[in-house]
């Protein structure tokens, strides 16, 4: 049995195929203006890792912003839930899971049997989200990547005066302005975002375990801030790529959905 | 059908502006807690004002400021642009202080934008609490309204008429309390987008119009199909006219079958007293309305009105929603949550603008998987 999951995000698209549960092969790559394009290329180039083609894909789902838009889905299904599945998939003890995407901070509670009870997301604002660590990035004109490295330097952090991802890109210029150094001002914008998801995760209320999932899970900086903010462990997923949690649950659902499921 | 929603899809509906034509005379006013039958007795059009068509709040923004309710502001910028014109009065309350603020702001913008201050402007207290000393305080402040009324626009408000327009007025909550048991029952013949129309059109017509209609359309939906197979929502917290929110929530597969809103339920959940002194029968039906978080210490009744209808409509899950800085409804909504979640009954907090929809991408996102989660709900046999 092989199925498909499918996750075009805001600024990545993901895809995995899975055989039998298993992860024969996966793609996170940049997303498109038009979510149909970025299915395309991330669906075509999964295939092609694997030499499978689009036939032999018994069932696929499709999740993200761009969801109800990939046309060759059999079904789509919020991001929300998705999360929840794959991070259950790449961590069965999880009990909250914390996904930081690109536009949006979601935190999810599952019970004992992995379904999700309870969800929050951020409100309309960037800030505590991936766009905020993008933005700070290009501001302070390092990869985005190199976050979490610098941060771990850091001797001094900075705090920044807001969490408005434009003001604090201000803030971020300024300190550049002052020479401080890139690692203390690393340290303030992954404390910035840790304070923020902080907020969401505290008023949904903590179980353990603990996991993150989405491409910010890969700042070990956010994610260091984040443990001291909330004075918990955050345990590391180790099974596969965090980011391709949406992906990997709505393939999970696929083949729910092949075996006379609903979901 | 039609008719409703032409009623509330413009702010001058044809039946104003019919009126108007007459000679008649058109009073707007705030909130629910203005017993809009003395303006019905004074022989003056009641009309709700609405924020509903505002495209942007530039003006709104000016006297309000950023961090407020954008419900008043965008009345604010719809009276700045002079699409209240028509209003020959207006009645301002606190309903909460976003909203009291609007008579400031309001005021202090007619000094900048002429002609957008009706020449009957009036403030009406509306206490917090239910108490002797309260309705005493709201007895002498409806009286005052009453004489200002008769003052400004000629009218001789007496027991007699009053009498007459409360009969009128509970007649129309009888016959929405016939449309709120064929909305609640196990497959209702109209839609929740249906319902917020057909509920909302009673703010902005004649009562006498409406009466008619509401019958008309009630001895329809007795025999129509019923919509079944959706997960049954109720939808809670600030005030809400705007159809396309709920649209929203229907076309991911949900169906309103409830609300406790404003512009909903809350208009016709209580009847005036008829054998009582008119004056006296109408305040404390109005100030006794705890519906409205804007009522201290109240909280423990409006959680178990809230849980009777629940049960008495099998709702499937709550959606609790408030308008960004409504600190009422945000915080009443967290509260609400946490004690409905504790018996199993699924909530869904969601914060959001007034005025036209935005963000609909991310509230579409939440609520659609709020709806995969009442999907696997397990119902106990």
């Amino acid at each position: 049995m092989i199925t498909a999951g499918i996750d075009v995000g805001s600024l990545t698209s993901k895809a995995v195929i899975m055989k039998d549960g298993k992860i024969l092969s996966s793609i996170i790559l940049k997303s498109k203006p038009r979510p149909w394009e970025s299915a395309d290329l991330a669906i075509n180039g999964v295939l092609e890792k694997t030499g499978l083609s689009m036939k032999d894909i018994n069932c696929c789902v499709g999740t993200g912003y761009g969801r109800d838009k990939i046309p060759f889905i059999h079904q789509a299904r919020s991001e929300i839930a998705c999360h929840a599945k794959g991070a259950r998939w790449l961590m069965p003890s999880a009990r909250t899971v914390i996904d930081i995407g690109g536009q949006d901070c979601k935190v999810m509670k599952l019970d004992e049997k992995g379904e999700m009870v309870k969800f929050i997301t951020n409100d309309k604002c960037a800030s505590g989200t991936g766009r905020f660590l993008e933005v700070m990035a290009k501001a302070m004109g390092v990869e985005l990547s190199e976050l979490g490295e610098l941060s771990a330097r850091s001797k001094n952090p900075v705090t920044l005066a807001s969490a408005c991802t434009v003001w604090a890109q201000a803030d971020v210029i300024q300190h550049l302005n002052e020479m401080i150094p890139i690692e203390d001002i690393a340290a303030g914008i992954n404390n910035a975002m840790a304070s923020r998801v902080a907020t969401l995760v505290s008023s949904i209320g903590i179980e353990k375990e603990v996991c993150m999932t989405g491409g910010v899970a890969k700042n070990s900086g956010v994610v260091s801030s984040l443990e001291k903010t909330l004075g918990i462990r955050i345990k590391k997923i180790r099974r596969d790529d965090p980011q391709l949690a949406g992906a990997i649950g709505a393939a999970n659902y696929a083949e729910t959905l092949l075996n006379g499921g609903k979901i | 059908m039609n008719r409703f929603v032409e009623a509330v899809s413009t702010l001058e509906n044809r039946y104003i502006k019919d009126w108007k034509s007459r000679g008649g005379r058109v009073v707007g006013y705030t909130c629910s807690y203005v017993p809009d039958e003395i303006l019905h007795a004074a022989g003056l059009f009641p009309f709700r004002v609405r924020g509903f068509s505002a495209a942007d709040t530039t003006i709104g923004d000016t006297y309000f400021g950023p961090f407020i309710c954008s419900l008043p502001k965008c009345m604010l910028q719809l009276a700045g642009e002079g699409n209240f014109n028509f209003l020959d009065g207006i009645i301002i309350t606190p309903g909460c202080d976003s909203m009291r603020r609007l008579d400031e702001c309001w005021r202090k913008a007619g000094e900048d934008i002429e002609g957008i201050v009706p020449g009957f402007f009036f403030h009406f207290g509306v206490p917090h609490k239910f108490t002797d000393y309260t309705l005493k305080w709201f007895t002498e402040e409806t009286k005052r309204l009453i004489n200002a009324l008769n003052s400004h626009f000629g009218a001789d408000i007496n027991n007699e008429q009053l009498s007459e327009s409360i009969r009128l007025y509970n007649r129309t909550r009888v016959l929405l309390a016939r449309f709120d048991s064929l909305r609640t029952r196990k497959d209702p013949p109209f839609t929740g987008i249906e319902a917020l129309a057909v509920v909302l059109a009673g703010t902005a017509l004649p009562k006498e119009i409406y009466n008619a209609m509401l019958e008309e359309y009630l001895a329809e939906m007795n025999d129509a199909p019923g919509i079944a197979g959706r997960s049954r929502i109720m939808l809670v917290g600030s005030a809400n006219d705007d159809l396309e929110l709920v649209r929203i929530i229907e076309g991911s597969g949900g169906l309103v079958a409830a609300d406790n809103l404003c512009f909903g339920s809350r208009l016709y959940s209580d009847s005036v007293d008829e054998n009582s002194e008119p004056v006296e029968a109408l305040v404390t039906r109005y100030l006794s309305h705890n519906e409205c978080p804007r009522m201290y210490g109240d909280y423990k009744n409006r959680l178990l009105s809230l849980k009777e209808k629940i049960e008495s409509a099998a709702i499937d899950g709550v959606i609790l929603q408030n308008i960004r800085f409504c600190d009422l409804h945000g915080s009443e909504n967290g509260l609400f949550e946490r004690d409905l979640e504790k018996e199993g009954i699924p909530c869904m907090r969601l914060e959001r603008e007034y005025g036209p929809l935005v963000e609909t991408g991310r509230m579409k996102m939440r609520i659609d998987a709020f709806l995969e989660r009442l999907g696997r709900r397990v119902v106990a046999p």
